[in-house]
Order: C-alpha cells, then sequence, then structure tokens
C-alpha cells in the first residue's frame, strides 16, 4: 500500500520582515533613549500622587543620601563650567585642564569644595568608586557664607533659568532636607520640587 | 526581499557558470537587532519621575510681628511628624486659659490614620465656619522623622483638597509640650 506522504514544505522562513520590525523598534529606542545618570549613591525615593514632571534641562540637583550626605549636581555643561570658573577664583584653586574636563563629566559630586582638584585628578573608574563625603551643610566659608548656599547662588548666577530639584531617600531624616530648605531660602529660592514616584491616590 | 528571482536559463548547452544563491540568511541579523533592542530597552528610562512643587512663604526679617496674618487657632490643625512613623495632632484652643485643654493623639500615615483625622477636622470647620477651605494645616516635622513622611503628608493635603497649609518649625510652646510628653527631640 502506497503510503500518504504530506506535501513538504520548505521550513525556510523568509525573515526579512521580522529584520524590519526589529530595526524599526530599534530605531525608536535608539532615538528615545536618555541614559541614566550615573548615580553616586543608591537613592528610594518617595512616592507620592505628584504629576508634575521633572522639567527636561536647567535642572539643579541635590540628591539627599540615606544616611543624610548631600550631593549636588546641574545638568548642563555650560554652566558646570561657570560654576567650577567661579569656584576657582573665590577660593583660590587653580583647576588645570584635565581637572575641568573631568568635572564637565561629572553629573553629580559632594565633598568639601576645597578637596575637588584631588577628587578630579582621579582616574575616572577610581572618581565613579570614590566614597565622597557629601557637601558641607553648615561651614562657614569665604565671606561668612556656606559653601552650600554659594553653590546655589553662584550656579543661579551663571544660570538663572535653573530650576531646584531635591531628590531625597524616603528615610533621609527631615532635619537633612531642613538644613538643605534653609540653605535655599538664605538663597532667596523658595520655590522647589521634590522628585517622588508616581503612586495612585487611594480614596 | 531577501530572495531574487533570477530568471534560470533552460537549455541551450553552453557553459554556465555555477550559480550561487543569492538568498542571504538573515536570522543572525534579527538576533543582533533584537540584542540591540533588549539592551536600549532596559538602559532606557521611560517613565519620567515626577516632582511635588514646594512653595515656601518669602522669609522676609524686616517682617514685624504686627503684620503675621492671624489666624484663629480653632481653624487650624496642627501635625507634628515624629520618629517611627508617627503623626501627633492635636487642635490648640483659641484662647489659652487655665480651663483650656488640648486634645492629641498620635495616628500613623496610612489611609485609616491621618486621613481620617484632616476629614474630621475638615468636617468640625464646615460645622463651625461654614466652609470647609477654611482648614488652616500645620505641618511641623520634627527633625527625626522621614522625608517621606513630609512627601506623605504633603500628599493627603492635596488628596482631601485641604488648600491653605504649612510647613513650620515646631517652635510653639504647645509643640515643646507635645514633643517632651512623646519623649521626641526638638532640635
Amino acid at each position: 500500500m502506497p503510503k500518504v506522504k504530506a506535501a513538504r514544505k520548505s521550513t525556510n522562513i523568509d525573515m526579512t520582515a521580522m529584520c524590519d520590525v526589529a530595526f524599526l523598534l530599534l530605531t525608536f529606542f535608539i532615538l528615545t533613549t536618555k541614559f541614566k545618570p550615573q548615580e553616586v549613591v543608591e537613592i528610594d525615593i518617595p512616592s507620592s500622587t505628584a504629576q508634575f514632571p521633572l522639567p527636561d534641562r536647567n535642572v539643579m540637583k541635590f540628591d539627599i543620601s540615606k544616611d543624610g550626605k548631600v550631593y549636588f549636581g546641574v545638568d548642563d555643561q555650560p554652566t558646570r563650567m561657570a560654576l567650577l570658573d567661579r569656584i576657582s577664583e573665590e577660593y583660590k584653586i587653580d583647576f588645570n585642564e584635565d581637572q575641568r574636563k573631568a568635572f564637565k563629566t561629572q553629573e553629580l559630586w559632594g565633598m568639601d569644595l576645597t578637596k575637588l582638584p584631588e577628587f578630579l585628578s582621579m582616574d575616572p573608574f577610581a572618581r565613579s568608586t570614590f566614597k565622597q563625603s557629601g557637601l558641607l551643610l553648615d561651614t562657614v566659608a569665604v565671606g561668612g557664607q556656606h559653601q552650600v548656599e554659594n553653590l546655589i547662588t553662584w550656579a543661579r548666577y551663571a544660570n538663572p533659568d535653573l530650576r531646584i530639584a531635591i531628590k531625597g531617600d524616603k528615610n533621609t531624616e527631615y532635619k537633612t532636607f531642613d538644613y538643605l530648605i534653609q540653605a535655599l531660602q538664605r538663597c532667596n529660592v523658595n520655590k522647589f520640587n521634590i522628585i517622588t514616584s508616581e503612586r495612585r491616590a487611594t480614596k | 526581499m531577501a530572495e531574487m528571482n533570477i530568471p534560470e536559463k533552460k537549455g541551450k548547452g553552453g557553459k554556465r557558470s555555477k550559480k550561487m544563491s543569492t538568498r542571504v540568511d538573515l536570522t543572525p541579523m534579527v538576533d543582533l537587532g533584537f540584542l540591540l533592542i533588549t539592551f536600549f530597552m532596559l538602559a532606557t528610562t521611560m517613565n519620567k519621575p515626577k516632582t511635588m512643587e514646594i512653595n515656601k512663604p518669602v522669609e522676609d526679617e524686616k517682617k514685624d510681628e504686627k503684620e503675621v496674618p492671624k489666624i484663629k487657632l480653632s481653624k487650624t490643625l496642627n501635625l507634628m511628624l515624629g520618629d517611627n512613623n508617627k503623626v501627633y495632632w492635636y487642635v490648640a484652643p483659641d484662647e489659652v486659659t487655665s480651663s483650656a485643654s488640648v486634645e492629641m493623639d498620635s495616628v500613623d500615615y496610612s489611609s485609616n490614620g491621618v486621613r481620617q483625622v484632616i476629614k474630621r477636622r475638615q468636617k468640625e470647620v464646615q460645622e463651625q465656619w461654614g466652609n470647609k477651605e477654611e482648614l488652616f494645616v500645620m505641618i511641623k516635622p520634627l527633625p527625626g522623622s522621614k522625608l517621606k513622611n513630609t512627601v506623605d503628608v504633603l500628599d493627603e493635603m492635596t488628596i482631601n483638597g485641604v488648600t491653605k497649609y504649612a510647613i513650620l518649625p515646631p517652635r510653639d510652646q504647645i509643640d515643646s509640650l507635645v514633643a517632651i510628653q512623646v519623649g521626641q527631640k526638638r532640635k
């Protein structure tokens, strides 16, 4: 008895369409992606029902870690450089070309301003793993002002459109946050944003 | 298309060069494509963080005590944020007399805790003043409280529609008493 043979179909699938889709999606993701900025410390932000999105640019950011260290960062590079010039002028610190370049790419940092040159001379890897001590919140420095206030004032002088965003760990003690707010208020900044993650309101 | 139809010449003898297939196997390319997609999907930050805006009043050193707007204390609600996720609330009396008593209690941040306190107070203000919008909430975070506590309370303001509120340092005398009573640091 002759066997009934099923017609054999080719197992070759045309991959072109799939390839098209893959690269279309790839293009989309490449274009829309914005890399997460490198984080100095891990911060678990509180959640709230607030809906106001964080602006894309002109942001001065303060990060407060769980143990109350404060880090500082300005998002655009011209402002960063202007700020560095001001620091070097007021604190009489000379930065060489390499240190300036390093500062330009440093998203976030927090330490005594006089320790900056040392930090900036490190190689990039050492810099990313270095345990930064956090900004000095209550020391009197140049002109009877403290360093955080100087940073706020000078950064805003370099870029008046800066908005202030505070990204604090949800378990940070209010005390540190209060220090920072007081410093901001002394610099006549009365409006600032706390970065939160989204949460639905439970009525 | 990855395949091209090349008409085959038939017959006619003659020498034919060996025909190579024009089909290209696209599978590795697709693999690569998806690998890169995966990478970009993971690296991208799709949802932007939200922010909560805080406006503090302009501090004016020249401001006289008299210019400070006076609010009837019976319209207010004090929320003191302590450590261990506790809120201490009290309503201060309008006038301090020997018979005046301060109602005080501690609650948590859940919807059964501080929210019920705010709702009840809104109702009381509604009955007394005819408008629940009159309620003024004074938020007084103690240094030991966590940032999330402040954010949570500010959130409750939005959820319950409290339009008048302020973050204040716990400077009041009653604040000190309450803080001492419950064993919280004030400084």
